[in-house]
């Protein structure tokens, strides 16, 4: 009896009955359904939930009562990498990038080119037409024919050279982003003194320079303006070194008065009045402050200079974060290296009259 | 089992050839698809790129897993040791504490550790991190973009179709070998 | 004995740097603190190497296990077990991936793309249960592959489907191995991966999507035995063309059959298949010009399969991220649309022009006109091929499994009269039939 098979045991095939076909209907039914979901990979499904979302849209917008300037040309620059821009005598714009300088008059016309051997990272030029063509870590100088007419370097170990700026006297300041400090060279290439390095017995620190973008500019007042870009300040030097602490201003913050992100102003560059204009990277924005640091107006907004609404991330080159640089012709007109459109901006304030007046009744 | 026939003898052993030479067909040819190496090497792990990494989010909600796969990674040689990190800090941060309204972090994986004036570390806690790339977005908007993401290959199920790769807009996730499981931002991290 | 091994650390060295140049961003570099090192990023290392050789020996073994067991031991208990331990080490343990299953796609990706080169562990999956399939049958799919042990287990509640809805659901396995092979061939996707049931459960989360689909297979599976292995698994339809040319094969009786018809009533997969009785001599005219009509027509429905699958590259690109790119920028770029996707955004960002890109997603387009083609052919040759089989008459005096079908569950054996008698005869302990129920 051991050995009779278990026909009608649990594990025998039966015939359906009506609810388990109505099931088994049912199961397919949810199945295929899940199936369409399953299939679709479809970028944001679902998605997380509203606090994961990064959000700097409401920055990139700006009130248009703020912008007082117009965009007044666009020159273009066939370079891939822009770098710095300078304004040289007859208001020449002088463009550094890749391995080259190229040099347009104030209308945007092409003048001429000049081949350099080494990527440069920034430039000024002097009444004469001299450019003081700065690299990683030493220092060209051209006279107005485009030949070399003396190499600087410098002793120091980390070199990150990121500005030139031209004082009275033939002073060259450098600003050497990897040092933390100012160089001030004379006129034939002798360091003769460092600035804003800081001062350890009193302590005083260096600049805060977390990324490559430190810039230095000299007034007409002879002071020298050093951004110390991680305490979102502009800071006042004498050539000599001394440090006006009473004159430093800036502010971190995201709203338009403020500097923006971790480390900014990128650029800074002066009115022949000495107002300062600003560039910031993150929500490029060039703006215009008055000399003692009040906010004025805007230049150029983070619209006109390429940003994207929700688009916090590109995938540029190594995700190198290009910024832009600025330069002031003797018109008062400022000139803004846009690396993203490779191109010049022109702008021209608008109106100036009104702009006046309005600044006035906010200020009387 | 009558076998006598020399014909079915002979109809078997003829059978019995080809199946040992279909064997012998199935592994040449395995042989042979394993053997081309004129193309790519042998990539079998999934990585992303971040380089092409555009911070969607996708990572998180994509990957097979629950908690995805994908972890926040800091290159140390590429931050700034931002006092006012903003991979840290919420963009209109009141203050600069770690108190949780100004933490950007949704579950607090990034720790800031004080090391010295004005300089602050940031370690990811990857227990914690799902890889939402939230931090890594603050970080490239305004810093030097040292916060990247990365395929941990412990957490990794090494899917035969990544699922996060089919999800990403930027075509960042790719194979990759087994001896370079990992696409440092920062290069080699030993050297 | 210095020299070499100083050489290949220096080389080492050399490399490493090497790549590093290559990597090199303009990196500023970082703060030099007083009294704190820089710290390294660490990195989780890569699963070890040896366990893919772990696995490739266990799926061989299981492999001569399960086939020594469904054919030497007629023991279905054993297979039980076999398979309970193939679900625990390649589902749950090593997670469901690779599979063999899955593996079709990785060799038809290698076979389609040039420059893609297929790990051998995949190419091992692939090709180990194929020849063991060749001398005995499908034993893979009863004892080793995770997929088929999960439905075993569950099917306990099995219920008779209907013939006509068999064979028409079993096209779907070939249409759904054809498009798979398509799309993996041109690198567009891995469908047959993405519609997986039951990795998620093997990997203790998914979608809810994925749980869903995966919970709905396994419920069917309670009352329709094995329904991805009867009527999805691709990998099923190559092993069963391979299982009809097997050597050996599960059997249900070990000796003659009786003809007493209880195991017709017990294989949940309708693979058992009744003695045919002999056709009579008026009706033989009729079959075999059916079977001549099939057999004209099949290079018509081939024909006709190719023309209609060759337009169907437009639905299959929608797949392909790249095609799908393309005309996300065409349409933005000719105003058809204004909402961008992430997808476009990226792209944009790489500022690389659109033309480049449309003459990628172009030649991709190609291929998969290419691939529709051989899939609607592929359509044709198993519509055709389906209508042959059925206008056959084959001769059968016995109670057979059907090759094709058969997945060497073993649930026969123990039915069988004549089975019983033969164990009673080789062994006088009555231990192993007392416990096979």
């Amino acid at each position: 009896m051991k050995l009779q098979p278990p026909t009608d045991s649990d594990e025998a095939v039966r015939k359906p009955n009506f609810w388990m076909m109505l099931l088994l209907a049912a199961l397919v039914v949810v199945g295929i359904g899940a199936l369409w979901f399953l299939g679709d990979p479809s970028p944001r499904r679902g998605g997380l939930p509203r606090r994961f979302d990064y959000n700097l849209d409401p920055y990139m917008k700006i009130d248009p009562a703020l912008v007082r300037y117009r965009q007044d040309a666009v020159v273009p620059v066939r370079l891939y990498d822009l770098r710095a821009i300078a304004v040289g005598p007859d208001d020449a714009i002088h463009v550094a990038g890749d391995r080259t300088i190229l040099v347009f008059d104030a209308q945007g016309k092409r003048l001429r080119r000049m081949d350099l051997t080494d990527a440069p990272r920034a430039l000024a030029v002097d009444a004469q037409g001299n450019s003081f063509v700065a690299f990683q870590n030493y220092l060209l100088v051209f006279n107005n024919r485009g030949e070399t007419t003396a190499q600087w370097e410098s002793s120091a170990r980390r070199d990150v050279f990121t500005s030139v700026a031209l004082g009275d006297n033939g002073d060259v300041f450098v600003a050497d982003a990897g040092n933390k400090c100012v160089l001030r060279y004379d006129r034939s290439g002798k360091i003769i003194g460092k600035l804003a390095q800081g001062d350890p017995r009193n302590h005083v620190p260096p600049p805060v320079i977390p990324s490559p973008y430190f810039d230095v500019a000299v007034g007409s007042d002879g002071l020298v303006r050093v951004v110390n870009p991680g305490r979102h300040r502009i800071e006042f030097f004498t050539p000599d070194g001394h440090h006006e602490t009473p004159l430093d201003w800036g502010s971190a913050g995201m709203d338009v008065e403020a500097f923006c992100g971790c480390c900014n102003p990128v650029a800074i560059a002066l009115l022949a009045d000495n107002r300062v204009v600003t560039a910031e990277k993150g929500i490029p924005r060039v703006k215009v402050y008055s000399p003692e640091g009040r906010f004025e107006s805007v230049v150029a907004t983070p619209e006109q200079l390429g940003a994207t609404p929700g688009r916090e991330v590109e995938t540029r080159e190594q995700h190198k974060l290009l910024a832009v640089d600025l330069a002031v012709d003797s018109q008062d007109r400022i000139l803004v290296l846009d690396p993203d459109a490779k191109a010049v901006r022109v702008f021209v304030e608008q109106n100036t009259k009104d702009a006046k007046d309005t600044k006035d009744v906010k200020n009387p | 089992m009558a076998e006598k026939s020399p014909t079915i003898n002979r109809r078997k052993f003829v059978a019995d050839g080809l199946r040992v030479a279909g064997a012998a067909g199935l592994f040449g040819a395995a042989g042979l698809l394993t053997m081309r190496r004129g193309g790519e090497p042998i990539n079998n792990l999934w990585q992303i790129d971040p380089n092409k990494c555009v911070a969607c989010g996708n990572c998180a909600t994509h990957c097979v897993l629950d908690k995805s796969a994908a972890v926040c990674k800091h290159a140390f040689r590429m931050c700034g040791y931002c006092n006012l990190c903003t991979g840290y800090f919420e963009p209109e941060a009141a203050e600069l504490t770690t108190g949780a309204e100004n933490v950007l972090c949704p579950t607090g994986a990034i720790v800031r550790t004080f090391v010295e004036d004005p300089y602050y570390e940031y370690t990811i806690d990857e227990p914690k991190c799902i890889g939402c790339a939230k931090c890594v977005k603050g970080c490239i908007a305004f810093g030097n973009g040292s916060l990247y993401l990365q395929i941990d290959q412990d957490r990794c199920m090494h899917c035969n179709e990544c699922a996060i790769a089919v999800a990403c807009p930027s075509e960042a996730v790719r194979r990759v070998t087994a001896e370079t499981p990992y696409l440092p931002k920062d290069g080699d991290p030993e050297s | 004995m210095m020299r070499p091994i100083r050489f290949v650390l220096f080389a080492v060295v050399l490399l490493a740097a090497a790549s590093n140049a290559a990597l090199a961003v303009e990196r500023f570099p970082p703060p030099e603190f007083t009294d704190h090192a820089l710290p390294t990023t660490q990195f989780a290392p890569a699963r070890p190497a040896f366990i893919q050789y772990v696995d490739v020996a266990l799926l061989a073994g299981g492999l001569a296990l399960a086939s020594y067991l469904a054919l030497a031991r007629r023991s279905r208990r054993g297979l039980f077990v076999l398979s309970i331990a193939a679900l625990a080490w390649f589902g749950f343990v090593r997670h469901g991936c690779v599979c063999s299953i899955g593996a079709i796609q990785n060799v038809a990706l290698a076979a389609g793309n040039a420059n893609y080169t297929v790990p051998w562990v995949v190419v091992a999956f692939f090709v180990l249960p194929l020849v063991f399939t060749l001398f005995f049958g499908r034993t893979f799919c009863a004892a080793v592959c995770p997929l088929g042990a999960a439905q075993e287990l569950v099917a306990v509640r099995p219920i008779r489907v209907p013939r006509w809805l068999e064979h028409a659901l079993g096209l779907l396995p070939h249409v759904y191995l054809g498009l798979g092979v398509a799309l993996a061939a041109v690198g567009t996707a891995f469908l047959i991966c993405r519609y997986d049931p039951f990795v998620g459960f093997f990997r203790l989360g998914a979608t809810s999507a994925m749980l869903i689909f995966g919970g709905c297979v396994l419920a069917i599976g309670v009352f329709v035995g094995r329904p991805y292995c009867r009527f999805l698994c691709p990998y099923g339809v190559v092993l069963g063309w391979l299982s009809r040319l097997s050597k050996w094969r599960v059997r249900i009786t070990p000796d003659q059959c009786i003809g007493c018809r209880l195991c017709e009533d017990v294989c949940p997969y309708g693979a058992i298949e009744p003695p045919t009785s002999a056709l009579s001599p008026a009706a033989r005219p009729a079959v075999r010009g059916w079977f001549v009509f099939f057999l004209v027509l099949l290079p018509v429905l081939i024909a006709a399969g190719a023309v209609l699958g060759s337009h169907l590259a437009v639905p299959l690109s929608r797949l392909d991220p790249a095609v799908e790119l393309a005309e996300q920028v065409w349409a933005e770029d000719h105003g058809l649309t204004h909402v961008t996707t992430d997808a476009s955004d990226a792209f944009r960002n790489t500022q690389r022009p659109p033309e480049e890109l449309y003459r990628a997603a172009q030649s991709q387009r190609v291929k998969l006109a290419w691939a529709g083609m051989g899939f609607g052919a592929w359509v044709g040759l198993v519509v055709g091929m389906k209508f042959i089989m059925l206008a056959r008459y084959p001769r059968q005096t016995d109670y057979e499994p059907n090759p094709a079908a058969c997945v060497s569950c073993g649930r026969c054996f123990w039915y069988c009269p004549q089975d019983q008698v033969h164990r009673l005869q080789t062994t006088k302990d009555t231990k192993n039939t007392k416990t096979a129920c």
